[in-house]
């Protein structure tokens, strides 16, 4: 409480940043190294710990600790084992078979078996995962030979599934708990019991959930942590101080702002890197209302995606963390061919003056005050980025004489007015283009997710008859190279529209203390279970 | 005979209550519906995404595809039997998850009113007997730049100051989570991490304290009686002092009981900055989420707490200044 009190807890930390610049290289660095509590900071805090029920991304950086999936992927966006050690999926593409890990116990100390697939995937996640429905809307069944196999039985090919199945996306909860009550409000939503390498312990609303080493793991010899703690800290300022203070080891997402992230980075105990976010893909565009003018004019809407400077805004809003975007689908795809370059390109240097050229062709003429028309920008309601994108929106659009007003609300009101009233006419957004095109990419461009009410999905309403085949003929083409080449024709189709603006894809940080050591190991991030991850003394 | 006077005396006051607390929440339920956009619609835009049939049934099972009138009937049906409700949001009842609020919000309140009441009236009047001295001067000019202050900015500052630079406290948080101490060691935890926010919270409150104590005495001074006593032989230092003080405290407490209600909000932003797990965050978080059930239940308790410390405040009258009859 005093000075003194305090005394040997700075000199630890003041002989600890010593250790770390003097002493780094030498040592077996890549010697795993047993024990010690993990600290992340998680922001917001999450709602619920029913992953089952919520994708939010605070919930699945703790719930992955706990809960496990069928598949896990690598760098290239291919499957791994996970619960399932082997899987086969039949020549038309109709039945897919797991053969799960045998001797895997929940933390309770019952088995798991397939008849916990089952119960997962037909009785929870189809029914009440925000996304599920439309995952597993294939599948007809799940077969339960005998407890380590379970037969998925399909109404027609679903490769997007393969990819939906890791522990953030579709966890696997125990039937003998959760199967038993009401699951939409069940009294373990928040006392979740898994197959993870972590057990949870408690959860202190608004100030940390703690999660203990389960000595039980199936994989031998991990995790190597004793503990994993997530911290709530509602200050951006503060949580970028405790990363100083080293009194957390980790933020990712959107923990710590860009801003402080170049401070943080310079610092010796500090590491940042942008991997780990593979399977998260999100897109930073500009969605106009294709229903009403002026934006219902295919010109005047490319005059907009050539105004925006993309590398402009990049380095200056985001502090340089990102990429420009070419179209509807993240470059990560490229990993597994699905992404193309080849499509019209808005990204030029002459922008402004194409922009111009296309609004007279379009017959918006400046009037005498050398302004064509007036529009109101709504701005996505994250953070500060976005309201300096706003503000740079509003510059550039003034350039080429359109005369921009913002507007910026709180998430609820914002949403309500996006998805639900259509009440908008460009405002910017945010989109994971998630695992797979099929899961991430479709709901803002087919006709059948123009559905009021629903969040994230198309409200631009622009559609195409020849760009909803191409989106249902890629549901189902199980041949990599057809679907690939599927996906180019709608990636073409779509830029050429220009429904929304492509501006870049949003590279997230995680700031991370040098003493955390194998991170990131997963496309998944903090997203993965964490069980390779160790902590320098 | 006195015991039992106050104790009629705060049932009657409770009772007349009953009917100010049925009002504010009627009043606080209609006021939410006026925020667009519903508990629903936040939980999927969190998600990311999510399906149409996802969203109906949300709605049904919070009850949000129900009338308005109805909907309050309900909420008002349940409030007098004492249930809150539950929270959807949270998976958890209303009331656990504000009784696990609680605490940590009354420390830090009770901590602040303290500290900031307790210095509030030692440099008030000792400023008011250094009558524009310099120490006068001194307290007056630090405490009105303390209340100038923005409260976020000195928690920060402090932050960067004891927390990074000296290294002397924890930036946030309540415990050390690392740790997880227990027994003596977790009360000396807790309270180590209590210093930077009661810290924070109290100098944004003890200027008004001061002033108000330092006009107060200055008052009582010009009274009669005072004057008087300063001719006995007593003298002014030993009766004087016992009797002014006495009087000038009671506007000091009429200010505490009405700040206890600006205390329960104002320390959201303390609260944020320190990662402090009291009710404000909570408020603060729920509304944005539009979780009413929970916003509701908070204001119900934060109706009660106020009541209740006012009361405390009218019998404190009666202790401090006997001639105040409590009726």
């Amino acid at each position: 409480m005093t000075a003194l009190h305090c005394l040997p807890r700075s000199l630890m930390i003041l002989a600890g940043a010593l250790w770390l610049t003097t002493a780094q290289p030498a040592l077996a660095q890549d010697q795993p190294q047993k024990g010690g509590t993990l600290v992340i900071a998680v922001q917001p805090e999450p709602p619920t710990l029913a992953a089952y029920q919520s994708t939010a991304g605070p919930v699945g950086q703790v719930s992955t600790k706990v809960y496990e999936g069928l598949l896990e992927y690598d760098f290239q966006l291919k499957p791994r084992p996970s619960l399932a050690q082997s899987w086969t999926v039949s020549p038309d593409g109709m039945t897919v078979t797991f053969k799960l890990e045998p001797n895997v116990k929940f933390h309770d100390g019952k088995p798991f078996t397939s008849a916990d697939v089952q119960f997962s995937v037909m009785d929870v996640l189809k029914k009440v995962h925000p996304r599920g429905g439309n995952t597993f809307r294939a599948v007809t069944a799940v077969e339960t030979p005998d407890p380590l196999t379970a037969v998925f039985r399909l109404s027609e090919p679903a490769p997007y599934m393969m990819m939906a199945m890791s522990s953030y996306e579709s966890p696997m909860i125990p039937k003998h708990i959760f199967g038993i009550g009401d699951i939409a409000r069940h009294p373990n939503a928040n006392l979740p019991v898994g197959t993870g390498p972590f057990k949870f312990v408690e959860w202190q609303k608004g100030q940390y959930m703690r999660f203990d080493r389960n000595p039980d793991y199936r994989k031998k010899g991990l995790p190597h942590l004793d503990r994993l703690v997530a911290r709530f800290i509602a200050d951006a300022g503060t949580r970028s101080a405790a990363m100083e203070t080293q009194e957390i080891h980790m933020g990712g997402f959107s923990a710590i702002p860009p801003v402080d992230v170049k401070r943080l980075q310079a610092m010796p105990h500090i590491e940042v890197t942008a991997k780990g976010y593979e399977m998260q893909a999100p897109i930073v565009q500009l969605d106009f209302n294709t229903t009403k003018p002026p934006f219902d004019d295919v010109k005047v809407r490319q005059a907009v995606a050539y105004a925006i400077d993309r590398k402009f805004v990049i380095d200056n809003v985001w502090f340089g963390f990102g990429r420009p975007a070419t179209g509807p689908m993240n470059s990560n795809f490229k990993a597994n061919g699905l992404y193309t370059a080849e499509v019209k390109n808005y990204n030029v240097p002459d922008g402004v003056e194409r922009a111009n050229k296309l609004l007279d062709e379009a017959g918006k003429r400046r009037g005498p005050d050398g302004v064509r028309f007036e529009i109101i920008h709504d701005m996505t309601p994250y953070g500060e980025e976005w309201r300096r994108f706003g503000e740079y929106v509003q510059q550039q659009l003034g350039k080429i004489g359109i005369k921009v007003t913002l507007r910026y609300e709180d998430v609820p009101s914002w949403l309500r007015r996006v998805y639900t009233n259509y009440d908008f006419q460009l405002t910017s957004n945010w989109i994971q283009t998630l695992a797979d095109p099929s899961i991430g990419v479709h709901r803002l461009y087919h006709s059948n997710t123009i559905k009021p009410g629903t969040v994230f999905v198309n409200s631009s309403r622009w559609s195409t008859k020849e760009t909803d085949d191409l989106m249902d003929k890629a549901n189902v083409e199980i041949d990599p190279k057809k679907r690939a080449a599927l996906y180019h024709e709608l990636q073409k189709q779509v830029v050429e529209a220009s429904p929304l603006v492509f501006v870049h894809e949003l590279d997230f940080v995680t700031v991370y203390n040098k003493k955390v050591r194998n991170f990131p190991l997963s496309p998944l991030g903090l997203y993965s279970s964490l069980d390779q991850l160790w902590l320098a003394k | 005979m006195a015991l039992t006077k106050s104790l009629t005396y705060a049932l009657r006051r409770l009772s007349q209550a009953v009917p100010t607390v049925l009002v504010i929440i009627a009043l606080n339920f209609l006021l939410l519906q006026l925020a667009p956009g519903d508990a629903a619609d936040v939980l999927a835009g969190e998600a990311g995404s999510a399906t149409p049939e996802f969203m109906a049934q949300l709605r049904s099972t919070f009850g949000l595809d129900q009338p308005i009138a109805l909907q309050l009937l309900l909420y008002m049906k349940q409030i007098v039997t004492f249930d809150l409700g539950y929270s959807f949001r949270h998976g958890m009842p209303v009331a656990d998850l504000i009784v696990a609020r609680l605490w940590p919000t009354l420390l830090l309140m009770i901590t602040v009113l303290a500290l900031s009441v307790g210095m509030g009236v030692l440099l008030g009047s000792f400023a008011a007997r250094k009558l524009n001295r310099w120490q006068d001067n001194l307290i007056s000019m630090l405490t009105v730049l303390a209340y100038a202050t923005p409260v976020f900015w000195a928690g920060l500052m402090l932050i960067v100051l004891f927390s990074i630079k000296l290294g002397w406290f924890p930036t946030s948080g309540m415990q050390q989570v690392a740790a997880f101490h227990e027994g003596a060691a977790k009360v000396r935890d807790i309270a180590h991490h209590l210093v930077l926010p009661a810290v924070t919270l109290t100098m944004f409150y003890l200027a008004l304290y001061t002033r108000l104590m330092r006009a107060s005495v200055l008052e009582q001074f010009s009274m009669d009686y005072v004057v008087t006593a300063r001719d006995l032989p007593l003298g002014e230092p030993l009766g004087a002092r016992r009797h002014v003080l006495r009087n000038a405290v009671l506007p000091v407490l009429t200010m505490a009981g009405v700040q206890v209600g600006a205390l329960l909000g104002g320390s959201v932003v303390v609260e944020t900055v320190f990662a402090w797990p009291g009710l404000g965050l909570l408020a603060y978080e729920s509304l944005f989420a539009r979780d009413l059930n929970l916003l509701l239940g908070i204001f119900f308790v934060s109706t009660c707490l106020v009541i209740v410390v006012n009361l405390l405040v009218d019998v404190g009258y009666s202790l401090l200044d006997p001639r105040i009859d409590l009726r």
